[in-house]
């Protein structure tokens, strides 16, 4: 009776005082694993569509560094449909989510039914079931489709493998081609080659045009390319030289840099009245200007401190804020998608690298660990960044989740790999 | 035979409303003081040992307080009769001074079993990447005696979606804490039977 009593005693006394919390900070360093099972095919298939579609998912879904695969010699089982899965075939083997599927059937046009499914393994609980019909000539863009929709379920974030890369590569000394590519790098094109430098290409938000500074001609010379038929527009004579273009988000308008008698400061260009608008004035050098995704702001670098610092500058008030002060240099400032934080190239000991900071704080992170880095470029869903930097004499581009457990380098090109632009997605 | 009933029916329960009115106002209080507070992260952890022990090495404190509290516990033990018999000391304040010491044990035994259970959570919680707020979330845990998890609940869920999930899915790959096994029943029940586990994320750059 006691006992019982003590036991009451201190379960009452539980409840009436406030509950024990224990705060959970920090995450696991650990990838989440995932096992892709080779999908299922109906008998009488000549190819082994399956088996490629399940063999691209995985490809995708491991490009950045961001899960873990689970090796096939390992599997237990290769279930195809909901009816063959169990889950303690997957939890014996530390799996967090399974991936199966199954080509159902081709019709008379050709098309495949195919029919996908996306489990979590602890939670035991199917979260991701799907159908997509397409053509058997694309079975790549359609694992594109499907590792999309698992990434968002797994990550909450838009999937990004339908993306493209801008890019400039300079093959030789004296030869340089504006490129687009797949984010993988597959299915390069080269949009243009010259014999002058070729800097900064930005692509519109509709993904159909990309703006560029060409000095084919002696000067900086911003052009748009249309990427369906090729045709090229120079927007001239505004003033001696132009350059650093940016698409506002509505795609009216580009923010760039036009020098009038010598002096760069940061102007805006509307795309169909072709009017000015100048918004900033000074003797300093302003530079390198890019949109908040709002539309209502514009970050931009300028020496008018004595050293290249990040300003911001509201494009209606015009009023001016600066954002960096560690370090004698912080330039090509980027907003995140949420427009929250800011990333951007800081100089420390003649080390660049790639740094962020959060608008609301004065603190700046280092993302980056190697020291010649520039040009860096977000995914559209603001989980990775993309950036040009060099082993020895040859450029080429890396990458890094902004979790930092991933770093990565995209495949070598033939010559130096520099100005990366990610595309934004398609809606 | 009835009549013995209704009166031991009584006398239980006036047993439990003495008891109820005890715990309210004189029960040791570990949970509430704002100086002691029960909230465990790395950083109040340090701030703990500061407060506690004068000393910023927080991985020695265990250590250093289990020396400092047998050595206080012999001290006293031995001295004890001489010091009485010596000096007319009071002692209720000896008692006092021995109840802080058992106090100080008892958090010391909190707070390793709740750091334990702090890091084994981060090890299997995968955050989700580029969250850009600040998000908070809270998980009751129902334990038994033998650490198993009999129950738990995500009773303040975040406004993410993902963050919610990830950490169901991290609560889904344990099963026991075995840690607290080590504890007093007394103080197993005080804390660990029912406690909450706050998942924080601070936005995307921390």
């Amino acid at each position: 009776m006691i006992r019982f009593f003590t036991l009451l005693f201190f379960l009452v006394s539980n409840s009436i005082f406030t509950i024990l919390e224990i705060e959970i900070l920090k995450g696991s360093d650990n990838l989440s694993k995932v096992a892709f099972v080779p999908f299922g095919a109906e008998e009488g298939f000549e190819e082994d569509y399956g088996e490629q579609i399940s063999r691209y998912v995985e490809k995708n879904m491991l490009l950045f560094g961001e899960f873990e695969n689970l090796d096939k010699s390992e599997m237990l089982s290769y279930p195809s449909s909901e009816n063959d899965f169990f889950y303690r075939d997957w939890k014996v083997l530390g799996v967090d989510y399974s991936v199966i599927g199954k080509v159902n059937s081709v019709n008379a046009l050709g098309n495949l039914n195919i029919s996908y499914f996306l489990f979590n393994i602890n939670r035991r609980i199917k979260i991701l079931e799907g159908e997509i019909i397409g053509n058997e000539d694309n079975i790549e863009d359609i694992s594109k489709i499907i590792s999309n929709r698992i990434y968002e379920q797994i990550t909450g974030l838009r999937g990004i493998f339908d993306t493209k890369l801008a890019y400039v590569v300079n093959s030789d000394a004296d030869t340089y081609q504006m490129c687009i590519s797949d984010i993988d790098g597959k299915n390069e094109q080269i949009l243009f080659t010259s014999k002058a430098p070729i800097m900064s290409p930005d692509w519109s938000p509709d993904r159909k045009k990309i703006a560029y500074v060409s000095f084919e001609n002696g000067l900086a010379e911003i052009f748009i390319q249309d990427l369906q038929s090729g045709k090229r527009d120079s927007i001239q004579a505004l003033g001696m030289t132009n350059s650093a273009p940016v698409w506002s988000p509505d795609g009216k308008s580009l923010a760039l840099v036009v020098s009038f008698s010598g002096n760069p400061d940061i102007f805006l260009y509307s795309i169909n009245s072709k009017r000015l608008i100048r918004l900033t004035n000074h003797y300093g050098i302003d530079t390198e200007p890019s949109w908040s995704p709002d539309s209502k702001k514009i970050i931009f670098t300028s020496d008018r401190s004595g050293s290249p610092q990040l300003y911001e500058i509201n494009t209606k008030s015009k009023r001016k804020k600066r954002l960096t002060r560690d370090g004698n240099y912080n330039a090509r400032g980027r907003y995140f998608p949420d427009g929250k934080s800011i990333f951007f190239v800081h100089g420390n000991d003649g080390n660049f690298q790639i740094a962020t900071k959060k608008l609301s704080s004065r603190y700046i992170e280092t993302l980056t660990s190697t020291s010649l880095d520039e040009s860096p470029t977000i995914s559209p869903n603001g989980n990775i960044i993309i950036y040009a930097t060099k082993d020895g004499s040859n450029g080429y581009l890396g990458g890094i989740t902004l979790d930092g457990k991933s770093r990565f380098s995209l495949p070598v090109k033939n010559g130096s790999v520099r100005e990366p632009a990610w595309s934004p997605l398609l809606n | 035979m009835n009549r013995t009933l209704t009166s031991l029916n009584t006398f239980f329960l006036v047993l439990l409303f003495l008891s109820l009115i005890f715990s309210m106002f004189s029960v040791p209080n570990l949970n509430i003081d704002e100086k002691q507070s029960i909230k465990i992260n790395f950083y109040e952890l340090i701030q703990q040992d500061e407060l506690l022990f004068d000393s910023p090495a927080s991985n020695t404190l265990i250590k250093k307080e289990t020396k400092k509290t047998s050595a206080i516990n012999e001290k006293i033990n031995a001295d004890e009769t001489s010091i009485i018999s010596k000096f007319k000391i009071n002692k209720l304040d000896l008692k006092n001074e021995i109840t802080k010491i058992k106090l100080s044990k008892e958090r010391e035994d909190i707070l390793r079993v709740s750091v334990i259970i702090q890091e084994r959570i981060s090890s299997i919680w995968i955050k989700p990447n580029s969250l850009s707020e600040s998000l908070i979330a809270k998980v009751l845990i129902n334990l038994a005696p033998s650490g198993e998890i009999l129950n738990f609940s995500l009773i303040e869920p975040s406004s993410n979606t993902s963050f919610n999930e990830s950490i169901l899915t991290a609560m889904n790959k344990i099963t026991f804490v075995e840690e607290v096994l080590s504890l007093e029943r007394k103080l197993f029940e005080q804390n660990f039977r029912n406690f909450n586990l706050v998942f924080k994320s601070s936005g995307e750059i921390e």
